[in-house]
């Protein structure tokens, strides 16, 4: 007991620090979108104004804020979907067959998801173009799954290894097929790896702006998060407007987040280090 | 279907079916990122040593060889984007991974407390980095609240341009990284350092060790393992990372907060130069390889040991 008094003067406040590094950056987001254009000209650190709903009353009025939200929902969800068709399979075979071409696909997979998204975007850019992908829903789903398949296959391997052989070969005794015991054994029990996985790159594809930025030709096709980055990247910023905007782009993230936040608790450590 | 006579064939040929009955579903996986990952960068290299600008960017590339790397070696800015590019992971990879450790130690015990600063930690790391750089610049900004905290304390006299000045800016963009991969970090040395045995602290308590003794001797050495994975994850962030830079400074003022990966992407979209902009990103690719290889390397030597 006595050392634990002791221990904590110096853990206490640290932790303070920590968790005012973090509050405050999110809590100032919420206090100027609360504010009128008016008041962040004064002084933007102010405590003490009158709140105004003025910004997040002028960003719904704009029809184009509920064309970048059914974008960004199309766009996340459309990947997310990609990606888990194309990279569950793939984590499984990866996780079971142990071999020469296992171990390259695995090398090729870790280079493919340490590539700069700078580097892919000026050949996608290029390829779109005469694939007639450009500007298109279907093109900025299939940039994004190709950019985050590589982490989603790596990510799911381990939660397949994890799964006892033994049981499917109980299952293969029994007659199933190889596919039928994926779909019936191994898959019920991987459940926790897909939706940490499905989560990450819903939230990774709901932020992406790079590719949506270049492959869409005009922003009326913006999702939230390339909206977000050509406002913050132009002259004369709106604050409250953009932080308004800020706040309705993070929402989905938080609500997925209160239902998701164990998960990735435990899911991230194991798919970082494995 | 011909050695399925005796038993024993029978079995190997159900195993070897098996096998390849897995090993087909891969073949999705490898199809799509062969047309749209590995295709795309085969498709960079020939960029790189083409002479390709808006007008011919569907066809008719002539081919220039290393010109584009030669023009992008002549340009006085490239040496002081490779400098930013070194300092700027430097910087993120020093305070993610310290930053990372120091958290991990702190929110390690578990009680209310620690578990609502975790899970604030979480959540910030889970929103767009667009929304994170938005907030920083308008905090780092002349009137913004870290100025105004800082006059207020009479630590300065007048604002800092922390995103305007050629030598704070790589500095500010860098931190802001940091502050985003941190919770990242922590999260995966918490989970090591909570698999530290409760004996080895008791032992430790019982032999009159500090807090600090026990840091040092302890969590230290047992979190190296998982220490070694993360530099390389945390260096391959920092190398990647561009959200914070388009946001914040988009590599200004001058060339001061660009770096290779960013320089690509203004050449190639900015300057509308997509050769020149392809052979960048390629030098940016193959630095990119080597990481790559150190880390498999790391990451098997962490699974075998």
């Amino acid at each position: 007991m006595r050392r634990r008094l002791l221990a904590e003067p110096v853990a206490g406040p640290l932790r303070f620090v920590v968790f005012v590094m973090y509050a405050v950056p999110l809590l100032w987001i919420i206090l100027t979108s609360l504010k009128s254009p008016a008041d962040v000209i004064g002084s933007q650190s102010s405590f003490l104004f009158e709140p105004t709903f003025d910004a997040y009353v002028t960003a719904l009025q704009n029809v184009g804020l509920y064309t970048a939200m059914q974008q960004s929902l199309v766009i996340a969800t459309g990947t997310m979907v990609l990606v888990l068709a194309i990279a569950i399979p793939a984590g499984y075979g990866l996780a079971r067959v142990d071999s020469r071409i296992t171990t390259v696909v695995l090398g090729l997979l870790i280079v493919l998801q340490m590539m700069p998204q700078t580097a892919n975007v000026i050949p996608l850019f290029q390829l779109f173009g005469q694939w007639g992908l450009l500007d298109t829903n279907l093109g900025l789903i299939i940039a994004d799954s190709a950019l985050l398949t590589p982490f989603a296959i790596l990510l799911l391997r381990p939660f397949f290894r994890s799964v006892p052989t033994a049981l499917e070969e109980a299952a293969a005794i029994d007659g199933s097929s190889v596919v039928r015991t994926f779909f019936s054994v191994v898959l019920p029990l991987a459940r926790n790896g897909i939706a940490t996985t499905g989560t990450l790159i819903f939230l990774l594809a709901w932020g992406e702006f790079l590719y949506a930025v270049n492959f869409f030709l005009t922003p009326i096709n913006y999702p939230l998060s390339a909206l977000l980055a050509s406002q913050v990247s132009a002259f004369g910023i709106n604050w409250p407007g953009l932080m308004a905007l800020a706040v309705i782009t993070s929402i989905p993230i938080l609500i997925l987040f209160l239902f998701t936040y164990r998960l990735l608790r435990e899911g991230l450590t194991l798919g970082a280090v494995k | 279907m011909r050695g399925g006579r005796t038993p024993g064939t029978a079995r190997l040929s159900y195993e070897s079916r098996k096998r390849r009955t897995q090993l087909l579903f891969v073949a999705p996986a490898v199809v799509f990122l062969a047309a749209f990952a590995v295709f795309p960068i085969i498709q960079l290299f020939r960029m790189s040593v083409s002479d390709v600008r808006v007008s011919n960017l569907g066809s008719d590339w002539q081919f220039v060889g290393l010109e584009n790397v030669v023009r992008n070696l002549g340009q006085g800015a490239f040496g002081g984007v490779v400098v930013n590019t070194l300092l700027f992971v430097a910087i993120v990879t020093t305070i993610g991974l310290i930053g990372g450790l120091a958290v991990a130690i702190l929110l390690a015990k578990s009680g209310r407390w620690s578990a609502t600063i975790l899970a604030l930690l979480v959540f910030v790391w889970a929103l767009p980095p667009v929304v994170n750089g938005s907030v920083w610049k308008f905090l780092l900004g002349t009137q913004g609240l870290i100025n105004s905290v800082l006059l207020d304390l009479g630590l300065i006299d007048s604002a800092v341009p922390f995103l305007f000045d050629d030598r704070i800016a790589l500095l500010s963009v860098a931190m802001v990284n940091a502050w985003v991969v941190i919770p990242f970090n922590a999260l995966v040395f918490r989970a090591s350092i909570i698999s530290i045995p409760a004996e080895a602290f008791e032992a430790a308590r019982v032999d009159g060790a500090s807090r600090w003794q026990e840091i040092r001797f302890i969590t230290i050495p047992a979190v190296r393992p998982t220490s070694l994975v993360l530099f390389v994850l945390t260096v391959v962030y920092g190398f990647r990372s561009f959200d914070f830079i388009y946001v914040m400074t988009f590599g200004g003022p001058g060339t001061a907060t660009t770096t290779l990966p960013f320089l690509g992407y203004v050449q190639a979209f900015i300057r509308f130069d997509f050769g020149l902009g392809s052979a960048t990103a390629v030098i940016a690719v193959l630095m990119v390889a080597v990481l790559a290889v150190i880390y498999s390397r790391s990451v098997r030597r962490e699974e075998i040991g």
